[in-house]
């Protein structure tokens, strides 16, 4: 490589890069103007945000624990995405996981460890991976937009966790509604006790590289994107559009399956009526953050996670409600489409 | 058999449905516009939050709902111009906005309101508008009761869908917005200005989503609590699609749903029924997506450009 | 200052490094742009110079709570009953709402634990697997679990108090039965305190009469007001003409639909007789505070030692009491009051019990 080349090249590299460096601070500034509006010191908040995060292993930790589900369902829904497959239903999808790896968890729990971990992570990828694909099959069969019947299913999916939570699993009748902690065999191990980080969090960031090659790299990947930028054109090349729709929908519902049944496996170890607080909605930020690509979902499911992590200790330390951090996770969203879009069209203008 | 049960069990969740249809309907007529003109907002559930929370606050500080209206109709502007802003002019993806507008809605009214009234002990109730009984027809026995005994922003979505339907297809800026939503290309070559008409058709989209978010305050429950909206901007996605995208059809769609779960509740109060009272609650939901399957013999597509951003 | 400064500074290479990820151009990214940011941090930290105290053994309690703690209801009680041991004990105080998700919970309890809180209230039975997880780490601060009946020697500071709403509820449920035609009670989801709510609900009204109607609908959600005012409506459509509701914020709809249907209804949790002036029969108020402060003094000294799990009931008059409405419309008669003495004595004895199935 010559050295002008070089020099080029890292002009280039400098100039698409300095944008979305710009667009984090602008998010936290902005956040920031509320915070003094409504009379807290952003300064403190912040720190106590940080020190919440990062401020030892254990809560470096913590942080990838929240990381992990979202990892998970953003890396299956950047497949779902790139297909033009709006999967709504992650959290519905996380739910079915949940469920299934419960029950496996507790009326299998004889089964020897070898067998009932796996297992119990395989039936949460079957469980979202099925009930992602009732979608794809409504879409396919009916032509019913998959936009309404992943939310539909989402309220189903949690209404059927609070009757088997309330009714037919429930631990003791007349207690919190929770099932029975499943089989000790099928908790995943953890790394550095008292941390609570899981193996988990490798599986995650495994299955993001995965699901990248599996969409740049291979043939697979290939014909969903190709669906998903324009199924008309697909359809003439001779890919089999339905049969795409339907892997990918299988993709990100196995994901968020194999999200739900690791939080029931390494965290909660049962189930509850609400063990999702949302990470499938959270999901589909974290994916479309990092436009889709199921490696970046690796940095923005932390990004999240260190957000979410943090806003708990800037509540406790700062007294700052931590919904905020609901308005802060947004703004960074925006910052960073509105830059990266701002970059796409200034390189149109040079060029 | 005694008949009178039945009359009444069958008033009790009609008198309901409409109510229950209305924030619903409000949101899910504006978005027709804005996916009419190639413009999905998933964000309609921060935009109703926002929405309420602004006309609460107004009407609670000035003690006049219609001001409170008012604040609403001008924080839906806002959030249309904010929306468009970045979907229109800096042609970012309308998904993500619209994901990051939801995140942005329930952030800014959960501190807003903590900071402003969560701990300031006052009475936060608010006089809502009243329901207004129409002389005569009231009277009627059983119609009266499940027609006639709305309040105005009940009343007011008779006026809204045909009024929606008109612009949307018999005037020169309705057809804009519908080919901007099909060909912009087309559209544009024609001296249509793709991206103006379709500021204004977000813009009325979230205008009414506000609207909708503050019909629950105004016109429903009396104060503004958190999450008050609670999934209802994404029923209205469902129901925009459901009902084919036309005003009629959202209506027909958003009544639907809101007989369901008039329905769930009225039988989870009869309470000598069988069935677990998660399934009740889940009806309105499967129902829904039932009746989309069944509707596929009619279907009618999606705008063409839904969802593309135009150059 | 320094500290602060890296830490900034690393944030914003964490988070760059993600948005380079976005784009094109992943690895190169943070190296190019790094002397900018530093430069530009200490600017944004000027303003403030930390003032922290130092160092001191204070007094610290901590509260979970499972929702907003302004939501006129089960988080608020327990926020005033930490507020009361702030200005009774000069506590430093501190809250935190957790997501509802367990995976959030034990860290909540060990951010608390490790920053020196001696007493941390977990406001929710589903807290109880988490603390008993944590507390043995933690041994010098204790742990209080809400609507929670969990004693165990082997965890020993991980103790539960209960306030058992199921009293009141019996009370509510008598008078319903005494004075009304049929009952619907609204419940946000159904966990314990909701349900046994209810259970107290029906018990005292079947006390009355058997055969009096009371029913249960569960929203699936503690926000939606709408939806609650529905609900209550619909059983005054279908002839019941006293409702209670216990939905958190939910419940707000319940009280409009009572004043605008004109019937007879309760309130939990506090006073909320404005909401309907004529139709709130009785307001159960309650101070969870006052039954916290003697607890929280006894940490506070050191010298607290449970031995059971705290019940906190109608006989604990500073924590739980009853207030009549005198403006409703058709206020409780007083012969119906002198019985109602006579009810609150034997709950409070233990001769009635209030949750029997």
């Amino acid at each position: 490589m010559n050295w002008v080349n070089f020099r080029a090249r890292l002009k280039k590299v400098f100039r698409s890069a300095w944008t979305p460096f710009a667009a984090i601070p602008i998010a936290l500034l902005l956040g920031g103007g509320v915070l003094l509006l409504a009379g807290y010191n952003p300064i403190t908040a912040y720190e106590a945000m940080w020190q919440g995060a990062f401020k030892d292993k254990t809560a470096f930790t913590e942080v990838l624990i929240k990381a992990t589900p979202l990892m998970f369902i953003g890396a299956g829904l950047a497949v779902a995405f790139k297909c033009s497959i709006w999967n709504i239903g992650a959290e519905g999808q996380f739910y079915a996981g949940a469920v299934m790896a419960t029950v496996v968890g507790i009326y299998l729990g004889d089964l020897p460890r070898f067998i009932l971990m796996p297992l119990v992570l395989i039936v949460g990828v079957i469980g979202g991976a099925l009930w992602g694909m009732i979608p794809a099959y409504l879409k396919n069969r009916f032509g019913a937009s998959e936009v309404v019947t992943t939310i539909m299913l989402n309220y189903v999916a949690i209404y059927i966790t609070g009757y088997l939570v309330t009714g037919p699993m429930i631990e003791t009748k007349g207690m919190f509604p929770q099932t029975p902690k499943i089989s000790a065999a099928a908790w995943l191990p953890r790394f550095f006790p008292p941390t609570r980080l899981h193996i988990g969090f490798i599986i995650a960031v495994l299955l993001a590289i995965i699901l990248y090659i599996v969409i740049f790299k291979t043939s697979i990947g290939y014909t969903i994107r190709a669906v998903g930028i324009n199924p008309i054109a697909a359809r003439y090349a001779g890919i089999n559009v339905r049969k795409n729709i339907l892997l990918a929908m299988a993709i990100s519902g196995g994901a968020a399956g194999l999200a739900g049944s690791v939080e029931v496996a390494a965290i909660s170890y049962r189930l509850y009526q609400l063990i999702s607080p949302g990470f499938g909605f959270d999901g589909i930020a974290v994916s479309l953050l990092v436009n889709n690509n199921p490696l970046g979902v690796i940095f923005s499911g932390f990004l999240f996670g260190a957000l979410r992590s943090g806003a708990e200790v800037m509540m406790m330390t700062a007294k700052v409600p931590s919904v905020l951090v609901y308005f802060i996770q947004g703004l960074v969203i925006l910052s960073v489409v509105a830059f990266g879009a701002y970059r796409a069209t200034t390189k149109e203008i040079e060029e | 058999m005694d008949l009178l049960p039945v009359v009444i069990f069958l008033q009790s969740i009609l008198a309901a449905t409409w109510r229950m249809a209305t924030p619903i309907l409000y949101a899910a007529v504006g978005e027709i516009f804005s996916e009419r003109a190639g413009v999905l907002n998933i964000g309609l559930e921060g935009v109703m939050l926002i929405g309420a929370f602004a006309g609460y606050s107004v009407a609670y500080e000035s003690g006049n709902l219609i001001l409170g209206l008012l604040a609403a109709i001008a924080s839906g502007i806002l959030s249309g111009l904010i929306f468009s802003f970045f979907t229109i002019t800096v042609k970012a993806n309308q998904i993500v906005v619209g994901a990051a507008y939801n995140m942005i809605g329930m952030g800014i009214t959960g501190v807003l309101y903590r900071v402003f009234y969560a701990e300031s002990g006052r009475a936060l109730s608010l006089k809502t508008f009243a329901p207004i009984e129409i002389p005569f027809l009231s009277q009627i026995p059983f119609l009266g009761e499940v027609l006639f005994k709305h309040n105005i922003m009940v009343y007011a979505t008779l006026l809204l869908v045909p009024l929606a339907t008109f612009v949307l297809y018999k005037t020169a800026f309705g057809l804009s917005i519908r080919s901007v939503g099909e060909h912009p290309k087309a559209a544009d070559t024609v001296g249509i200005n793709v991206n103006r008409t379709r500021y204004f058709a977000v813009i009325i989209a979230t205008t009414l989503a506000a609207i909708g978010g503050a019909f629950l305050v105004l016109a429903y429950a009396d104060q503004f609590v958190e999450g008050i909206v609670t999934g209802r901007g994404f029923i209205a996605l469902a129901v925009v699609v459901f009902g084919g995208w036309s005003p009629w059809g959202a209506m027909g769609a958003s009544l639907l749903f809101g007989i369901f779960y008039a329905l769930q509740l009225r039988l989870q109060a009869m309470g000598n029924i069988m069935i677990p009272y998660q399934f009740l609650q889940a009806l309105p939901y499967v129902v829904t997506v039932l009746v989309l399957i069944g509707l596929t013999k009619r279907r009618v597509q999606a705008p063409k450009a839904l969802g593309v951003p135009y150059k | 200052m320094k500290r602060r400064l890296l830490t900034l500074f690393a944030f914003i290479t964490i988070l760059s490094l993600l948005a380079a990820c976005g784009g094109q151009q992943a690895t190169e990214a943070p190296k190019a742009e790094e002397p900018t940011k530093a430069a530009e941090a200490p600017k944004a930290e000027e303003p403030t110079k930390a003032a922290e105290p130092a160092a001191e053994v204070k007094f610290k309690a901590g509260l979970l709570a499972p929702g907003p703690v302004n939501d006129g209801g089960w988080n608020q009680t327990a926020y005033e009953g930490l507020k009361k041991i702030e200005a009774e004990l000069g506590a430093e105080i501190s809250y935190v709402e957790t997501e509802q998700s367990p995976a959030a919970f034990e860290k909540a309890l060990r951010d608390y634990a490790s920053q020196g809180y001696q007493f941390i209230l977990a406001h929710g039975n589903e807290y109880t697997d988490a603390a008993v997880t944590v507390a043995p780490d933690y041994p010098n601060t204790f742990f209080f679990l809400s609507s929670s009946r969990f004693f165990d020697p082997k965890v020993p500071n991980v103790v539960g108090l209960n306030t058992d709403s199921s009293q009141p509820c019996y009370v509510f449920g008598y008078v319903a039965a005494k004075m009304g035609k049929g009952a619907g009670l609204i419940g946000g989801m159904e966990i314990p305190p909701i349900a046994e709510a209810f259970t107290g609900f029906i018990n005292g009204a079947k006390a009355v009469n058997p055969d009096f109607p009371v029913k249960v609908t569960y929203l699936g959600n503690w926000t939606d007001t709408a939806a609650a005012k529905e609900a209550a409506i619909s059983y005054v459509d279908g002839g019941a003409d006293v409702l209670l509701g216990n939905a958190d914020f939910a419940t707000q709809g319940v009280f409009q639909a009572m004043a605008e249907k004109k019937v007879m209804g309760f309130s939990m949790f506090g006073d909320n007789t404005d909401k309907a002036p004529e139709s709130i029969l009785i307001n159960y108020l309650s101070d969870y505070g006052e039954g916290l402060l003697e607890i929280a003094s006894q940490v506070k000294d050191g010298t607290f030692k449970p031995t059971s799990n705290y019940e906190f009931g109608l006989k604990d008059e500073k924590v739980m009491w009853l207030v009549y409405n005198e403006k409703a419309a058709t206020p409780v008669p007083a012969d119906l009051r002198k019985e109602i003495e006579g009810v609150i004595a034997k709950i409070a004895s233990g001769e009635i019990n209030t949750l029997a199935k």
